[in-house]
């Protein structure tokens, strides 16, 4: 009893202090976060909120800016121009997953494997198009493709290969898309190679030198222990490889303008277009508000099905 | 002591006085900022500029210019950002004129500047073309008109006679393409140098009133002159008149093949009478003449197509400055600064023709009975992008071009209503 007394006379004091302690400490956890907060609230929350607001207006950026509800979205559903632009985006980030991906996987796998003295080079040749600026690439990928004077047609001149000296690779509707895409894969692969080999070269060595033991053949190895143990990297370089094709705009803009018509038009581009070209504001926050809610989209269902997979 | 105490208090009386009068020079200096597109600086292509920026410092001492050259799009990027916010304004910046210029002026950014400028000496096209609702808001110093760049040591080698007529047009395409050589350079890939030689092709079939009408919306986009005009365009590019890949080469690359000698025409803007008049550039004999009439046909070859290729608008600010303002479009009009240019048609009488090329140009644009717009710069803002992406698909073989057309106009009839 005396003992309990004892414990009820001291309780209040150490409530008081604990309560001291929890107030202080957030505070100083409010201090620490609020930067972050308004950072985020700035110049992110309150941008999509603006674009979301913009979407539902018309304004040309001069005159009065009129509601006109969902007509921007209805509008922009009706338009060539942006339907190619959103089939050509769906198209990129589909090949970007099927092509550069595996592509980037097996280049840093190679690599983190199958290491000797030509490896260090490699990875500085494969991560050097990674950061040169988009309007270099371009310019090296149109004078690649450029017709009668690019790489592509002066060699073909050279061996007298004139059926391939006439393609016109960046003019012909079905090509254009494909030629800028193999300039994409070039500039951004070297990215994915370099995160992928960070997440190869963490597994153990110890696994690799028990799976070697156990007479796994460097598919093997890939198949069963490499691909299920990096998955997660796949999966955040897949996320980001979507994304990017989302809102890609500088290689097709740079080197055909979203042309020949339409035929490499993004939605990118069409929000420029729309904004800086013909001064349609609110279409263009509207395409801004497609772009973003594609994005989500897919990430939802990358995390949901990864989530999944671990609940497995 | 005392002596240099009144030393020392004289002494700091005369730095007072110093550093006030210099202050009062430096209160007393007016800041004008423009906005330009090129660098005052050694380029050929610059010169109107370094002289008009180095003559109008030397010319007003009491004015501090600051001239920022922002290249292109950067130029036309920040003017319209700055436009939409309504804040940071120059007080002058270039500007082409037509429906863009007359966006501002309608949203109150622009400066009515009339009664000083209306009676500058210069062309009545190139006052037009900075004018909107009957109010003048700057100086066209330099104007641009299309025509056809003949490559003469090529047209003299075959024999061939400069054409005055689409059918001779034709017959000396055909006899160059027999000769290995391309007849037209184009450069499609960057868009909008498709549309001079078509507003031509559409004013040779419907006259000035083909476009006019369709812009006015007395006419649709898809009318016959317009779909004629496509017709034959595409029918030229099945032909070869282009080369093989127009759509792969940009404008600079139709500029090579022209100062190359593997093009022989070139319709476009006589802004490059300079490049294709520098010896440095090109060594073939390069001519200017106007584009070539149909027959039976209701365009002229009077009739012709052009704008400000280089202009200075002013904005609202420019009420706090009027004088500078004034003064800067004054000396932009002067022939002392025109004369410095090397090629592009000036506006201002008494100036010089600077070469050949330029007066062979000068000498079309002087019989121009009609002059009508770049249609990319005189249309509304909304609906000239989809005008250039739908005439580059003009040279496409299988591109259907009446539904072009037809897909244009109903763009047009969402900005700008349906054809009456």
């Amino acid at each position: 009893m005396h003992k309990n007394a004892k414990t009820f006379a001291i309780m209040p004091g150490k409530n008081r202090s604990k309560k001291k302690r929890d107030w202080n400490e957030l505070i100083f956890k409010t201090l620490l976060l609020t930067p972050a907060v308004l950072f985020l609230v700035v110049f992110m929350y309150y941008p999509i909120e603006e674009t979301f607001r913009l979407s539902m207006t018309r304004s040309t950026g001069l005159g009065p800016t009129v509601f006109v509800g969902f007509q921007n979205y209805v509008r922009l559903f009706q338009n060539e121009e942006f339907l190619m632009g959103l089939k050509n985006v769906l198209r990129w980030a589909f090949w970007s997953v099927v092509i550069q991906i595996p592509f980037s996987f097996f280049i840093a796998f190679s690599l983190s494997v199958f290491k000797n003295r030509i490896t260090k080079p490699l990875r500085v040749i494969y991560y050097l198009a990674n950061v040169l600026p988009s309007a270099i690439t371009a310019m090296l990928g149109r004078f690649v493709f450029a017709p009668r004077h690019g790489v592509i047609p002066s060699l073909a001149n050279k061996f007298n290969w004139q059926w391939l000296a006439r393609i016109d690779f960046l003019g012909d509707p079905k090509l254009a898309f494909w030629s800028i895409f193999a300039v994409a894969t070039w500039a951004y692969c070297g990215f994915y190679v370099i995160y992928l080999m960070a997440n190869i070269e963490q597994i153990p060595k110890d696994i690799r030198e028990s799976a070697q033991l156990d007479g796994a053949t460097p598919w093997q190895y890939a198949r069963y222990i490499v691909i299920p143990m990096t998955s997660y990297a796949i999966r955040i370089v897949s996320i980001l490889c979507i994304v990017g094709s989302m809102k890609i705009f500088d290689l097709p803009w740079l080197m055909t303008t979203g042309g020949p018509g339409y035929a490499t038009s993004t939605l990118g581009i069409v929000l420029y277009k729309s904004g800086f070209v013909n001064w349609q504001y609110g279409r263009a926050a509207a395409v801004g508000v497609v772009i973003f809610l594609l994005s989500l989209f897919f990430t939802i269902i990358q995390f949901s099905l990864q989530r999944k997979e671990s609940d497995l | 002591m005392f002596k240099s105490k009144k030393a020392f208090l004289a002494l700091l009386l005369v730095v007072a006085m110093l550093v006030g009068m210099f202050s009062v020079t430096a209160a007393s200096k007016v800041k004008l900022v423009v906005w330009g597109r090129d660098l005052p600086d050694d380029d050929p292509a610059h010169a109107y500029i370094k002289a008009l920026i180095e003559g109008f410092q030397a010319k007003n001492p009491d004015i501090d210019l600051e001239y920022l050259a922002l290249g292109d799009p950067g130029l036309m990027d920040k003017t319209k950002v700055a436009m939409a916010n309504n804040r940071d304004l120059p007080h002058i910046f270039q500007s082409w004129g037509g429906s863009v210029m007359g966006g501002y002026a309608d949203a109150g950014r622009l400066y009515d500047l009339t009664a000083e400028l209306k009676d500058i000496p210069g062309s009545a096209a190139a006052q037009q073309a900075m004018t909107w609702k009957g109010k003048i808001y700057g100086v066209a110093p330099f104007f641009a008109i299309a025509g056809v760049f003949v490559n003469e040591d090529i047209f003299e080698k075959y024999n061939l006679k400069v054409p005055t007529t689409i059918a001779e047009m034709e017959k000396v395409a055909d006899t160059l393409l027999a000769n290995g050589i391309q007849p037209f350079a184009v450069g499609a890939r960057d868009k909008w140098p498709v549309l001079a030689m078509y507003m031509y092709l559409v004013n040779r079939f419907g006259g000035m009133e083909a476009f006019d009408n369709a812009q006015a919306r007395k006419a649709r986009f898809d009318s016959e002159p317009m779909v004629k005009a496509a017709q034959l365009y595409q029918e030229w590019a099945k032909r070869g008149y282009f080369g093989p890949t127009p759509l792969g080469e940009a404008y600079g690359d139709a500029q090579q093949l022209m100062a190359t000698g593997k093009a022989a025409m070139h319709v476009t803007g006589s802004w490059m009478c300079a490049q294709y008049g520098d010896p440095s550039f090109t060594d073939q004999k390069i001519g200017f003449y106007p584009f070539p009439v149909l027959e039976g046909g209701k365009g002229k070859a009077t009739d012709v197509m052009g704008m400000t290729d280089i202009g200075f608008a002013a904005t609202r600010m420019a009420a706090e400055n009027k004088d500078a303002v004034v003064r800067f479009m004054k000396y932009a009009m002067s022939v002392e600064a025109c004369s410095a240019e090397l090629g592009r048609i000036c506006s201002v009488p008494g100036v010089k023709a600077p070469n050949r090329l330029t007066e062979m140009a000068s000498a079309v644009f002087a019989k121009a009975e009609a002059i009508q717009f770049w249609w990319d710069q005189d249309l509304a803002p909304s609906i000239t992008s989809p005008l250039n992406d739908t005439l580059q698909q003009f040279l496409l073989p299988n591109s259907n071009v009446k539904q072009l057309l037809t897909n244009y106009e109903m763009i047009v009839e969402e900005f700008v209503g349906p054809a009456r």
